[in-house]
């Protein structure tokens, strides 16, 4: 099977969903952003906190993801929603370089929060509409970018779970499509292993700095990793240091070669297996991934971790027999039989690329169905 | 009464269970290394144990590779964890006393 049913979008790009998004510039106006999004259906709510009063970097990263968050190609038309003017057009103006519809409303401007949720309706409505006028068509998987992630890892993870992501990572990047890898912390201990597979020195040099610098920076604060990484739920499912879970999360990524290193929410513009700096928390690295246009996510979990990402559907694998059954409201696809059964991780990942071809084409996750979607954009410095 | 374990590299000095053990079990190894050790301890699926005796300051391999060093010895079949494996990265507070020496 080599192609999807999707929405194509403006400068050659595809879409697996059509949702009109209502966007937060910040969160001083969430309330507003969430009140038009329950008035009109079809409508997805990408809101954060904080970001008001955001500076350097922090202020970069923030405004990036907005606008990437909005111009993910899952997203048909945004109306952007803030508090004053000048961010908000600033916002709506990065979103409209993607090719999109983009509105607006200004809450100071239309005269406070109940004229806000009565224009945002009309405008939210107007953009449904026409956004549902869009059909999905077939498409080659080259156009899909893939996100891959774990959360919640046991001895499972590295052993099934994430070899099987991997072998749908390959049939993507085979295909011409493109795979994004993250959360910097879990290749501490795997570095070595992983930047082997740089496709120029260029390339493996940058990603080894993302990794010195974060571990440089524990050593430098005197902060011992070991009390936040691995995490109580990774300890009791059998994982015993960093250095242990970064070797089976690697397996996730496949075999390819790494060709770029990409910055929080930096969108890839070559096809191939990159990696993407982010924080390793599963709804801060998502939130990089869907801001960067990643489409969906293989998410992979021992010991069970529930939530998803707001804008790429996001599906849960795991290769733990108690879990696959103590969770199976939350899981999607169950692996365990490699390990009980002696299914092969060939054989597991070709059924995975049936079930990301589907998700691709329209069918639901469970964590996209049960509403368990988050959104979290990453900041690291104080706020003025 | 066996418990199956998984050894995953020819290095490797570990397996990791696949199944909840009891201490006393005898678990059969299997993958990268084949073989059959008694379990000293209770081990919880998921969870490692030595396939040798391994001494203190010596490091664990997994995956063919470092993934910590043992802070205490233990013997073939023994649980292999938190409680006597220490991770040497992102260690700010070796750092620090190094400091403070």
């Amino acid at each position: 099977m080599n192609t999807f049913m999707g929405y194509r979008r403006p400068g050659d790009r595809a879409g697996i969903r059509n949702w009109v998004g209502v966007l937060s510039v910040m969160d001083n106006v969430n309330p507003v952003t969430r009140a038009i999004v329950t008035a009109v259906q079809g409508t997805l709510a990408i809101t954060t906190l904080f970001v008001r009063g955001q500076y350097g970097r922090d202020a970069e990263i923030a405004y990036r993801t907005l606008a990437g968050l909005g111009s993910n190609p899952n997203i048909a038309s945004v109306l952007v929603v803030g508090l004053e003017t000048t961010s908000t057009e600033m916002i709506a103006d990065r979103i409209r370089s993607s090719g999109k519809a983009v509105e607006i409303i200004v809450v100071q401007d239309v005269g406070g929060t109940v004229e806000a949720v009565a224009q945002g309706t009309r405008k939210a409505l107007a953009l449904v509409q026409k956004a549902t006028m869009l059909q999905r068509e077939p498409l080659p998987l080259s156009y899909l970018t893939i996100g891959v992630e774990c959360g919640g890892s046991d001895a499972t993870s590295g052993i099934c779970s994430n070899p099987t992501i991997g072998e749908v990572a390959d049939r993507i990047v085979e295909a011409g499509g493109r795979v994004v890898i993250s959360e910097t912390a879990e290749f501490l201990g795997a570095e070595h292993v992983f930047a082997e597979r740089a496709v120029s020195d260029s390339v493996r040099q940058q990603f080894l700095k993302c990794v010195t610098d974060l571990e440089q920076e524990a050593l430098r604060r005197g902060v011992d990793i070991r009390g936040t990484n691995p995490v109580p739920d990774n300890i009791r499912g059998g994982l015993t240091t960093i250095e242990e879970k970064s070797l089976g999360a690697i397996a996730k990524a496949g075999s390819t070669p790494l060709v770029g290193v990409l910055d929080y929410a930096e969108a890839p513009t070559t096809a191939g297996m990159h990696f993407m700096e982010t924080p390793a928390p599963a709804v801060e690295s998502m939130t990089g991934l869907a801001g960067g246009g990643i489409q969906m996510i293989l998410f992979a979990t021992g010991q069970g971790n529930t939530i998803g990402s707001a804008i790429a559907p996001t599906i849960k694998i795991t290769g733990n027999y108690k879990t696959a059954e103590r969770l199976k409201d939350n899981i999607d696809m169950r692996v365990d039989p490699i390990l009980t059964d002696g299914v092969s991780i060939a054989e597991m990942g070709k059924r995975l690329l049936e079930l990301t071809i589907s998700v691709a084409s329209g069918q639901f996750t469970v964590s996209e169905a049960l509403g368990q979607r988050e959104i979290a954009i990453s900041r690291f410095e104080p706020t003025i | 009464m066996s418990v199956r374990a998984v050894v995953l590299h020819a290095n490797d000095n570990v397996a990791t269970l696949m199944g909840d053990g009891k201490s006393g079990e005898t678990c059969a190894y299997s993958g990268a290394r084949q073989g059959e050790v008694n379990l000293r301890q209770d081990v919880p699926f998921g969870h490692k144990i030595a396939l040798e005796g391994l001494a203190a300051g010596e490091d664990v391999r997994k995956y063919g590779q470092v993934v910590g060093r043992m802070t205490a010895s233990a013997q073939a079949g023994e649980h292999v964890h938190v409680h006597n494996v220490e991770s040497l990265r992102g260690r700010g507070d070796l750092v620090a006393k190094e400091g403070a020496k």
